[in-house]
């Protein structure tokens, strides 16, 4: 499920060859989620998928649209009848086609996109931003292994610098900050850029959901606020790593943030994981994630003194990222966590 | 030298790296640490680490450097990493006057959570784009004298006076270190092994001061 946050390649290499390929970059090969490969051979991709997986992708994605209907129609319906099929399906993951239309539904932003019509425009044409120049300057620098925004002054890049521009316009007291860029790139996969804007404001300033604002705002408050919780967790569900961390002076802000796509690799600061707190089931599951990570690299990470500790907390192995194996423990892991908000 | 950062070493500093966003800082880390440079290289949120060892008059000194996310919003987090840091640079880019101009904010901020006896050194960086170039290196120099800091230009991309800077800045945080031990009657060699080394005089506990790295 982690594996598939982002978005196809197959997609993402037809949208990219729409544009002329600049002449320095030649094809790499890319995943299946559109990110050129560091290293070929040792990768889970490599293998092919089943074909008994994939026949059960495509029986979720026939249950999934009949539980949308075209275009959404009957989405409100289906989640006020079957609250609890709903929630089970969503932890057993979002069809990647259809990931971007649920996630807009399933945060609000839809709404958002239907009562502002023109909103965006105006935003990104005529209005200034104090962040153009901090925005510009971090384009080049957000997802730069990924096809869609590899290309300077490409589609990609394009759409990312008018989403974080009407956002920094759109919440002036927020503004632009670092980060963000990695959220609004990874919604851009899935969706137009408009869509993709109200996404964020439904997420930031909450529209059905607490807003998520304070991850962003000065002080970083609700990063500062996940850090002290997942702290506490860990020591609570896992003491004598807790307590390893503590002689090793080690603490979640060294290792929990960062700007990777997959959440099981970072996951506290205001980065794409986050997209979970809302289109997922609630933040819990990013403690979930990130209690079943440590517990299932425990025996080693005790081994650990600080310097490897932290290079290993920063590059869990492959094999412990295995959501077929991790997401069950994930979910058998009881956190409670009573800012936490369920779906 | 070695670029891996061994075990075994006499000293071990923690050194941090501040500025603006987008001046290089990863870029210098890279650099000293694993002498690699990326054109593509993603910016920095939070803080990042890494570390490596060097000699200096016989001892093996090692450097373990905290690389900062250079966005002001991002010091409620970074903040946090100055606390025991015996050692600084503090970057800005040669080719933006703005990144030269707030380099009296981030000192103000360094002194302010640092001991006094840290080791600061101003890096111009991006010495390599020339034609670019809006900050001289007299301008540079002068901040550094009225501020009472070392002083280097470097380029990551170039790999010039990268392991010079880091090197200037290692040495001279264990001249101070030596000092401060014959002053307190010591002789430096009987500082324990691998303890990391406060340069306060009053001996403040180092945030790191329990990181004995033998294992």
């Amino acid at each position: 499920m982690f594996s598939r946050l982002a978005s196809d390649a197959e997609m993402e290499k037809r949208r990219a060859d729409e544009f002329e390929p600049g002449p320095a970059s030649p094809l790499k090969p890319v995943d299946r989620f559109g990110f050129v490969k560091q290293d070929q051979n040792n990768s889970l991709e490599a293998k092919n998928r089943p074909t008994n997986e994939v026949e059960r992708e495509e029986r979720r994605i026939r249950k999934w649209r009949k539980m949308i209907g075209v275009g959404g129609s009957d989405w409100k319906h289906y989640v006020r009848r079957k609250p609890h099929v709903v929630r089970r399906r969503i932890r057993k993951g979002i069809p990647d086609c259809l990931r971007g239309l649920v996630w807009q539904l399933i945060s609000g932003s839809r709404g958002l996109l239907l009562m502002n019509p023109g909103v965006y425009e105006q935003l990104v044409i005529y209005e200034t931003s104090a962040s153009e120049l901090d925005i510009i300057r971090d384009i080049s620098r957000t997802f730069p292994s990924h096809v869609f925004f590899q290309q300077r002054h490409g589609p990609g890049q394009r759409s990312l610098y008018n989403v974080l521009k009407a956002y920094s316009v759109y919440d002036r007291d927020v503004g632009y900050v670092q980060g963000m860029g990695f959220l609004a790139g990874l919604l851009l996969l899935y969706m137009s850029e408009e869509d993709a804007f109200w996404l964020l404001v439904a997420l930031l300033k909450g529209a059905v959901h607490a807003p998520m604002e304070g991850l962003y705002q000065v002080g970083l408050p609700l990063v500062q606020q996940y850090l002290f919780q997942f702290e506490q967790l860990v020591k609570e569900h896992l003491p004598k790593l807790g307590q390893h961390f503590s002689e090793e002076m080690i603490n979640p802000s060294m290792y929990a943030s960062g700007s990777d796509i997959s959440v099981t690799k970072r996951f506290m600061t205001p980065g794409p994981p986050f997209v979970w707190h809302v289109l997922g089931t609630g933040v819990k599951i990013v403690f979930q994630v990130g209690l079943a990570l440590l517990t299932v690299c425990q025996n080693n990470l005790l081994k650990l003194a600080f310097e490897k500790l932290i290079h290993a907390l920063r590059n869990f192995p492959e094999e412990a990222l295995d959501p077929e194996k991790l997401l069950p423990l994930a979910f058998s892991i009881k956190v409670f966590v009573t800012y936490s908000i369920s779906f | 030298m070695a670029y891996m950062s061994d075990d075994d070493y006499d000293y071990l500093f923690k050194v941090v790296l501040i500025g603006d966003s987008g001046v290089g800082k990863s870029n210098l880390l890279s650099r000293f640490t694993k002498n690699e440079f990326s054109l593509e290289s993603k910016s920095t949120i939070g803080v990042e680490f890494a570390a490596r060892s060097i000699q200096v008059s016989e001892k093996i000194v090692k450097a373990q450097i905290w690389d900062t996310a250079g966005q002001e919003r991002y010091r409620a987090i970074t903040s946090a990493y100055y606390r025991g840091a015996v050692g600084a640079l503090v970057i800005y880019d040669v080719t933006r006057n703005a990144t030269f101009e707030n380099l009296e904010r981030w000192l103000k901020e360094l002194r302010d959570h640092t001991d006094s006896n840290a080791v600061i050194m101003l890096v111009g960086n991006k010495a390599d784009l020339r034609h670019l170039r809006v900050v001289s290196t007299e301008d540079g120099k002068a901040l550094a004298e009225r501020e009472n800091t070392f002083f280097m230009e470097t380029s990551a991309l170039e790999s010039m006076n990268v392991d010079h800077a880091f090197t200037e800045v290692l040495t001279e945080i264990f001249h101070v270190v030596s000092r401060k031990a014959l002053v307190a009657g010591d002789a430096v060699a009987v500082l324990p092994k691998g303890q990391t080394i406060s340069v306060s005089m009053e001996d403040e506990v180092s945030a790191l001061k329990k990181k004995v790295g033998c294992c």
